[in-house]
């Protein structure tokens, strides 16, 4: 078992420091060094309305009343496009915000453990969000996120109500069986 | 054959590396390195003069150098740990939480072993030993980088190498020690030896001359930490509302 443990513990230091040295994480740079490339655009969150109009079917009713094949196709190529552009973007404002404060709170006496951990923790499900988003835009497309989400909470709904139901049984079973 | 020139290959390089930091007066910024490295040289060729007197006794010395050397090697991440966090209070605050918590529960995983099976200590080889000691060793490295990586903690060409050379050091050893025979010579038993090699060759490169770490230079001031971490998470919460938006739209 230790055999086990020592060998992923030394594959992940070696793994870690061969990133370390490609992406050059632990490079002699300067403090308040710029954006990454790519990330100077991240600056500011998307306006609401690009939001708004990527991800909703009005457009996407419009050109269907078209009927034109070619047209739709060439729309949901392109809001595809766009979509992951706007994936990404969030993406990196997300890193650009966590290397902001961890450049902020380096240098700061007081800083509290269990707010970084937490921040940090957020950091990674917003990261997690974004890649779930990402290959979701890539499989089914923009328009029919919201149709997945919403399935996706149905299912959810369904699993616990059944959930419910079983539990709700196996109680009633428990009770049923001193008596009997 | 193998085991001679890997051995004569060590030795050159050690003698190689402190003579370049004595001259280049390193000795004085990273004693704890280059004791160490001092260390493994005089440690080396007592060895080889024990394993000439008396086959019996080398076993005794050879694990009480070893353990001794595990001990040093600590030291020298403490060394890293001291001199790369010097001006990040923040940072180093961290670092010593976390690595508090990874000893409490190695000790406490050790506790748990002992008292399920009290025989484990006496049964236990040297090698079982030297092997758990040093995944500790990894894991407390492994969780430095990612410490210093994700404060974007910025080194200098020498203390970046004695780094990367001693976690490659550590790394390449842990997973040699999970394969390499209790008795017997095979590819294991080269590659944990050669291992050491490839530290001394890393750290000859990096440490060649002294180069300035790159100072805080323009650092922003202190600012109030209740500060920065409201306005992080205010921002998150900014992405969080955006991300939500877009799947409930």
């Amino acid at each position: 078992m230790i055999g086990f443990a020592s060998l992923i513990a030394g594959a992940v230091l070696l793994l870690l420091l061969l990133a370390a040295a490609i992406n050059g994480w632990l490079a002699s740079r300067p403090l308040g060094t710029g954006p990454a490339a790519g990330e100077e655009d991240a600056t500011e969150p998307c306006p609401e309305e690009l939001v708004n109009r990527v991800f909703s079917c009005a457009d996407w009713e419009f050109v269907r009343g078209l009927k034109a094949a070619g047209i739709e196709r060439l729309f949901e190529q392109e809001r595809k496009k766009v979509a992951l552009v706007w994936v990404r973007q969030t993406c990196a404002m997300v890193r650009k915000v966590m290397r902001e404060h961890a450049g902020a709170a380096r240098q700061s006496k007081n800083l509290e453990f269990p707010t970084e951990i937490n921040i940090f923790a957020q950091f990674l499900i917003l990261m997690g969000v974004c890649g779930i988003l990402s290959a979701a835009i890539q499989l089914a497309g923009p328009l029919w996120l919201g149709s997945l989400a919403y399935f996706a909470q149905r299912l959810s709904q369904r699993v616990s109500k059944l959930q419910e139901t079983f539990q709700a049984g196996a109680l009633a079973n428990a009770r049923e069986a001193p008596s009997a | 054959m193998l085991s001679q020139s890997i051995w004569w290959s060590s030795i050159v390089l050690e003698v190689f590396l402190l003579t370049r930091g004595v001259s280049g007066r390193l000795i004085f910024r990273y004693p704890a390195f280059y004791g160490y490295i001092s260390f493994v040289l005089a440690q080396s060729i007592f060895r080889s003069f024990v394993h000439r007197w008396s086959e019996e006794l080398y076993s005794s010395v050879y694990w009480t150098t070893e353990f001794l050397g595990l001990i040093l090697g600590c030291w020298i991440v403490f060394e890293i740990y001291r001199v790369a966090l010097a001006a990040y209070p923040g940072t180093a605050k961290m670092a010593r939480k976390i690595l508090l918590f990874l000893f409490v529960l190695a000790l406490a995983k050790a506790d748990v072993a002992l008292w399920s099976d009290p025989r484990l200590l006496a049964e236990t080889t040297a090698l079982q030993m030297e092997r758990a000691l040093r995944t500790v060793q990894a894991i407390a490295i492994v969780a430095l980088v990612t410490v210093f990586a994700s404060y974007s903690i910025p080194f200098g060409r020498n203390l970046r190498g004695i780094l990367l050379g001693y976690g490659l050091f550590i790394a390449e050893r842990v997973i040699c020690l999970a394969f390499v025979p209790v008795a017997g010579k095979d590819f294991w038993f080269y590659a944990y030896s050669a291992s050491y090699l490839v530290a001394l060759g890393l750290w000859l490169g990096y440490l060649w001359s002294y180069q300035v770490i790159p100072e805080a230079e323009n650092a922003q001031l202190e600012r109030d930490y209740q500060l920065i971490m409201t306005t992080t998470q205010r921002r998150l919460q900014e992405a969080r509302g955006q991300l939500r938006k877009a799947v409930r739209l």
